[in-house]
């Protein structure tokens, strides 16, 4: 008796669910003809809070636009994953997803596969201002061979936070402006707190074999004059000032003792982020995001926290690696109308400011940073925006990942101590030499 | 014999309907296993003698360069050398624990049903999921095993488990042998029941040693059991990605790259052509080892 109960309930369930997605399928199909509705395909990844407000976005969108719908295509939250999931539909021409976010090292690789259809025509077409956009970025960042083929969504940048209350405990009143005075200032508050708490360090920053590497290195090398490749494209690898930076960055770990061991194998950000967080570090290299959570109410070191442009070597000057996602669209895209519709909406103004009230992320626009709302939600933004407009991006080549990867090898066997500054750079030089050989 | 005759056609009919039949049956699997991977492993070969660079097009027919491009690439062959190394040892110790485990939760003991639910567990966990948490474990600040170490002064100062390459490398080992040797241990255990135990009987009966009977019946008649789990292990290993990915990422100074990684780096750059050929590479060195176990397990005899 029981037993023809259950089936007779797992049988009416059945039935609702089939009858169910009938009847949604005849919702949808008696609806098109009315209208006609373009869809584009639009990819992106991140936190879940991040995807959550994406969703907002495409509403918002679909409103004003009733004639084009949105569907988002959710990618996973790893970035080198992300950029898999769009390399896969785009070398086999597919035309979707029309519209995606890309990290801005990507850029070189997609637009000399000639992936990414060049936005020159809509904007030439619609008279649009590209004025607001930082200006070092677009050219470097977003151009490739001249054609405009992506627009930054938001940006970073390499920043130096540092602990107020430490520095003035013992004695400086201002960050450090050369990476010496860092040395100093670090030695002198780390011995001084090491005797209440033995896990204090003076430096956190990214060493990790990864590509965040790449980032760090980029600015310690710049902030000496040097740099990956010249103006030519070709590798200045192993240039004296880079040997210099490097032997510097190994010496922050194993000479001055102010970084911890663990820099060059565990070190991505968020292990940075938390030593600093827990009150464990005078000084931290990150990026932006982790000025909200530094300032969070459960954060140990709330208030406490200044930030700064990171320090430059005696005659060089201050450098800060370009970071951030950039909108783009298909070139096999067959809605490209509507696609650029919708990267106009991402980057209006409006969109932009909600990106920097919600998620605390950095717009690509410049105007936002003047917005009273968004100095009024995130006034260190202001001081941002000076770094922003000099950040420095990577190598824009279509072979960066290979290049990110043997720089990434080298410097991390460079700065664990496992090999000679001067030998990582130069093996470094000649094997970016037989890249660019192999792929020019 | 016009009989007969007639036999033999009207049999080599119904032989042939049967056939048919046989085929039409099995043409869902041989469609699925041709589509599903025989045709991707052939592109993956044609692809391989290829110059397909998304970013430098067109796509190029270029013979054998890339195999000769992979034999001078330094850094494909310190990948090779860490693959092998580690699943020679990774494997070994497997193989080693894994048997003793199965040994003993073969015999009858109180709460043996738990023990070889608790043996499983490693095995059950999520591959990215452990390696995360033996990250945790290696922590040079808050890893369990410097406090460990510290807390008993085994060391003054805490260790960097994943900093050099020796250290890397055996931290790996240990991460991939914890979580693999349950698997080898079932394996085993199966084999072992399968084993009369009227032969252990007559062993002893004859006065054998218990080395003696393990070596002189256990081993033997465990063999087709250890040769299925020494490929299928092998073939894992040598495609070691996710425990490296999350552990080292490769490093220090790319000591830890894994021949998969490798490769992967090499699609994620857009090289389809040489990705390729390093994938094909890989899929030569699992046959060349499996081949030596099947050779070694006289795997056909005991069948």
């Amino acid at each position: 008796m029981q037993s023809k109960m259950k089936k007779m309930v797992v049988m009416f369930i059945i039935t609702m669910l089939v009858l169910s997605v009938g009847l949604v399928g005849c919702k949808q199909t008696t609806q098109t003809p009315v209208i006609e509705k373009k869809t584009i395909v639009f990819a992106v990844g991140g936190a879940p809070s991040e995807v959550d407000y994406w969703h907002t976005v495409i509403n918002k969108f679909e409103t004003e636009n009733p004639n084009i719908k949105v569907d988002l295509l959710l990618q996973p939250m790893d970035t080198e994953t992300r950029m898999q999931t769009l390399v896969t539909p785009l070398s086999s021409k597919e035309s979707t997803p029309d519209v995606f976010l890309m990290d801005v090292a990507w850029i070189g690789q997609f637009a000399a596969s000639n992936w990414l259809a060049p936005l020159d025509d809509f904007v030439s077409k619609d008279n649009y201002d590209l004025s607001v956009f930082f200006k070092k970025t677009l050219d470097l960042a977003d151009r490739y061979k001249g054609k405009l083929c992506a627009l930054p969504v938001y940006i970073d940048a390499g920043l130096l936070y540092y602990r107020k209350d430490l520095l003035s405990k013992y004695g400086y009143n201002a960050p450090p402006a050369t990476w010496d005075d860092l040395v100093k200032m670090a030695q002198k508050v780390q011995e001084g707190e090491r005797k209440s708490n033995p896990n204090f360090w003076g430096y956190v920053w990214q060493g990790k074999q990864y590509e965040g590497l790449v980032c760090d290195f980029l600015e310690f090398i710049v902030s000496n004059g040097g740099n990956i490749l010249d103006q030519d494209g070709n590798p200045v690898i192993n240039s004296q000032n880079n040997v210099q930076a490097v032997t510097f960055m190994r010496d922050l770990i194993h000479k001055y003792k102010i970084s911890p061991p663990n820099t060059y194998t565990e070190m991505t950000e968020e292990p940075v982020r938390t030593t600093f967080q827990s009150g464990n570090a005078l000084f931290e290299r990150n990026w932006p995001y982790a000025w909200g959570l530094h300032n969070a109410d459960d954060s140990p070191v709330k208030g406490k926290v200044g930030i700064a442009p990171l320090p430059h070597f005696a005659g060089g000057e201050s450098a800060a690696t370009l970071g951030g996602w950039h909108i783009g669209m298909n070139i096999y895209s067959k809605n490209q109308d509507a696609a650029w519709q919708f990267i106009k909406f991402v980057e209006s103004f409006d969109t932009e400011k909600g990106f920097a009230m919600n998620l605390g992320w950095n717009p690509g626009r410049q105007d936002v940073y003047s917005d009273p709302d968004v100095i009024a939600k995130a006034p260190y933004l202001k001081d941002l925006r000076t770094v922003f407009i000099g950040a420095v991006p990577r190598p824009v080549v279509p072979y960066y990942t290979k290049l990110s990867e043997v720089i990434q090898k080298y410097v991390n066997a460079a700065i664990a101590g496992t090999m000679d500054p001067k030998t990582a750079l130069d093996k470094a030089q000649d094997e970016v030499k037989a890249i660019i050989a192999q792929y020019k | 014999m016009r009989e007969q005759r007639e036999f033999t056609k009207k049999s080599g009919n119904w032989m042939e309907r049967e056939a048919r039949l046989a085929y039409f049956l099995l043409a869902p699997a041989i469609i699925l296993i041709g589509g599903l991977i025989l045709a991707p492993v052939t592109g993956t070969l044609f692809r391989s003698f290829y110059r397909d660079v998304t970013f430098l097009p067109p796509v190029k027919f270029i013979g054998l360069l890339n195999y000769k491009h992979l034999l001078t690439d330094v850094n494909f062959l310190q990948s090779i050398r860490f693959t092998v190394l580690f699943t020679l040892v990774a494997v070994f110790l497997e193989t080693v624990i894994g048997l003793f485990f199965a040994l003993v939760i073969n015999e009858e003991f109180k709460l043996r049903g738990l023990m070889r639910a608790i043996v499983l567990i490693p095995w059950a966990i999520p591959t990215i999921i452990s390696a995360k948490t033996w990250f945790l474990l290696y922590n040079y600040n808050y890893g369990l095993f410097n406090f460990l170490i510290t807390k008993l002064h085994l060391s003054a100062k805490p260790i960097n488990w994943l900093g050099t390459s020796y250290s890397a490398f055996f931290s790996i080992v240990m991460a991939d042998v914890w979580k693999t040797a349950p698997f080898m241990a079932i394996l085993f255990l199966a084999g072992l029941q399968s084993i009369s135990k009227e032969l252990y009987e007559a062993a002893e009966v004859d006065g054998a040693s218990l080395t003696s009977q393990f070596t002189r019946i256990t081993l033997p008649l465990l063999r087709p059991v250890l040769t299925i789990a020494l490929i299928f292990r092998t073939i894992d290993s040598l495609r070691i990605f996710d425990l490296i990915y999350v552990l080292t990422g490769g490093g220090p100074g790319g000591a830890t790259t894994s021949v998969s990684m490798y490769g992967f780096k090499l699609y994620i750059l857009g090289d389809f052509g040489y990705g390729s050929t390093v994938s094909v590479v890989t899929f030569i060195l699992v046959l060349l080892f499996t081949l030596i176990y099947l050779r070694f397990g006289r795997f056909g005899e005991s069948l």
